[in-house]
């Protein structure tokens, strides 16, 4: 069974907090694990068992959570010798869920994790001014670059994911580290803003790149602004599409631009 | 007079006491030949075991036990273990033998990284420099610090050795050391210092620092003295440099 390493798998497999619907957060914790490839098609989930206890979920719990992600056709069980669960990539499904859940949350929530991830990436950002390697540079951006040739929502999402998790890392710092990977797999549970606005990817790239040219001229000043900034616009993003989706009463004419 | 990243003055210089500076250093390399004595011994093992049976697909190259080596008293790695080059041209995939010690429960455990490169959390090792400087230059390494955010999510020094069958390259053997247990270790076994010290790392990067402004993991400000400036520390990649806050130190 291939399973993760490292802040991958902790973050992945970390127990939910409590809540009330909490089939429905493994659904989701899942879902944005395999959006982020974090699971891969074809993988082997563990035990019934092993899975309850990671997550910190009853059995009864956990059977709920995966007959809902066979429903959604993400996890295929097979019965017999070689059997057990396994992941199915659906970006059509993902996409679904990421609507569903962000008409769940509100503005305020947005707002929320918006605010902690341009803390973070901030900090981050502002560290690797001043600590980030040539070699730890050059790797930010070829996976900017990366990001900037995707062709896939999937494969968009993960390299946006991968540059804020090693610029994290570029800080030197394994808490931020961990703090940027915990945070995608929420990230990853909302609609990536490009599938609805394609313009939207280079602004995404070039917001990144504006960052990479801070911390390579060892501005800390200007790459903690940078991305600070970069964050706030991509709430702003994931807000205004919160809004428009109550029935495109909200929102000037600027914003609807921004994201339709 | 030099700035650091607060702007505040660093004077960073070679030792007044030259015996101080080879004192740190020789204290500096035992630590490191203490951890590349461990690394030997998996090597060495990986050898034995490619002679008497060679390299199969389906089976593991180090023999079961190997990772006890891990247990072992006053042992300074948390992981340790053979990272196998792949040769798709015989069928041979990657693969990764390599053990860490569980930090909640000592436990010790395989790690078993995400080697699907369309993942979020893809550990593309042949380019990482603990696999990739051994197997170009055929000479030990040691990386880091580093976050190893794909593999064991720690701050880590990573010591590398090529692992060769006559002059064929299979892999590198190695192990991993925390940060902050290489510190605690080396200025337990320091003691007192009569003066502030810097090890830096061949980027510049610093190492160890009983030097409060000069923090681990940051890179010495560029303007804080060149280069080439310290004593090197023998078997390793570094330097070392004293520090003190005021006047600079004749070199």
């Amino acid at each position: 069974m291939q399973l993760l390493s490292g802040d991958a798998r902790r973050a992945v497999f970390a127990p939910l907090d409590d809540g009330a619907l909490r089939s429905e957060a493994v659904v989701r914790r899942v879902g944005s694990a395999i959006g982020l490839g974090l699971l891969g098609d074809g993988e082997q989930l563990p035990t019934e068992a092993d899975l309850a206890t990671m997550l910190n979920v009853s059995t009864v719990t956990l059977r709920e959570a995966l007959a809902e992600l066979r429903k959604l056709g993400l996890v295929e069980t097979r019965r017999g010798r070689g059997g057990g669960s396994f992941v199915r990539s659906r970006d059509d499904v993902l996409a679904e869920l990421a609507d569903a859940r962000l008409a769940e949350l509100g503005t305020t929530d947005l707002r929320e994790l918006g605010d902690v991830h341009s803390a973070i990436a901030a900090a981050a950002a502002r560290l690797a001014a001043s600590r980030a390697s040539r070699t730890e540079i050059a790797r930010l951006r070829d996976i900017v670059d990366r990001l900037a040739s995707a062709e896939t929502v999937t494969g968009q999402r993960r390299s946006d994911g991968r540059y804020y998790i090693e610029l994290a890392a570029c800080a030197q710092s394994v808490r931020l580290t961990m703090q940027e990977m915990d945070l995608h797999l929420e990230l990853g549970q909302l609609p990536w803003p490009p599938e609805h606005a394609p313009g939207l990817l280079d602004v995404i790239v070039a917001g990144h790149r504006a960052v990479v040219d801070a911390i390579e001229d060892r501005d800390a000043a200007r790459a903690r602004a940078l991305a600070e900034s970069h964050v706030e616009t991509r709430t702003l993003w994931a807000i205004e599409l919160r809004l428009q989706r109550l029935g495109g009463a909200a929102g000037t004419g600027d914003d609807q631009r921004a994201v339709s | 007079m030099n700035r650091g990243p607060e702007g505040e003055a660093v004077h960073v210089g070679e030792a007044v006491h030259v015996g101080e500076a080879a004192r740190v250093g020789a204290a500096v390399s035992a630590v490191v030949e203490q951890v590349f004595a461990t690394v030997a011994r998996v090597h060495d093992t990986a050898l034995r075991a490619l002679e008497r049976e060679g390299r199969r697909a389906s089976r593991a190259v180090l023999p079961p036990g190997t990772q006890d080596l891990l247990h072992e008293p006053g042992q300074l790695a948390v992981g340790l273990g053979l990272v196998v080059a792949p040769r798709p041209e015989e069928g041979l995939p990657l693969r990764l033998e390599w053990w860490q010690v569980d930090p909640g429960d000592g436990s010790l455990r395989t790690l078993e990284p995400d080697l699907r490169p369309t993942s979020l959390g893809y550990y593309d090792y042949t380019a990482a420099e603990w696999f990739d400087v051994p197997r170009r230059t055929g000479r030990r390494h040691v990386v880091g610090p580093y976050v190893d955010v794909h593999g064991t999510g720690r701050y880590l020094l990573t010591l590398t050795e090529p692992v060769l069958a006559g002059t064929r390259f299979v892999g590198v053997a190695g192990a991993d050391v925390p940060v902050r247990r290489f510190e605690t270790h080396l200025l337990r076994v320091l003691g007192p210092l009569p003066a502030p010290f810097v090890l830096l790392n061949d980027e510049g990067r610093v190492v160890l620092s009983t030097a409060p402004r000069l923090l681990v993991g940051s890179l010495l400000p560029p303007d804080a003295g060149p280069p080439e400036e310290g004593t090197p520390v023998a078997g390793t990649p570094w330097r070392l440099l004293l520090v003190r806050d005021g006047h600079r130190l004749a070199g």
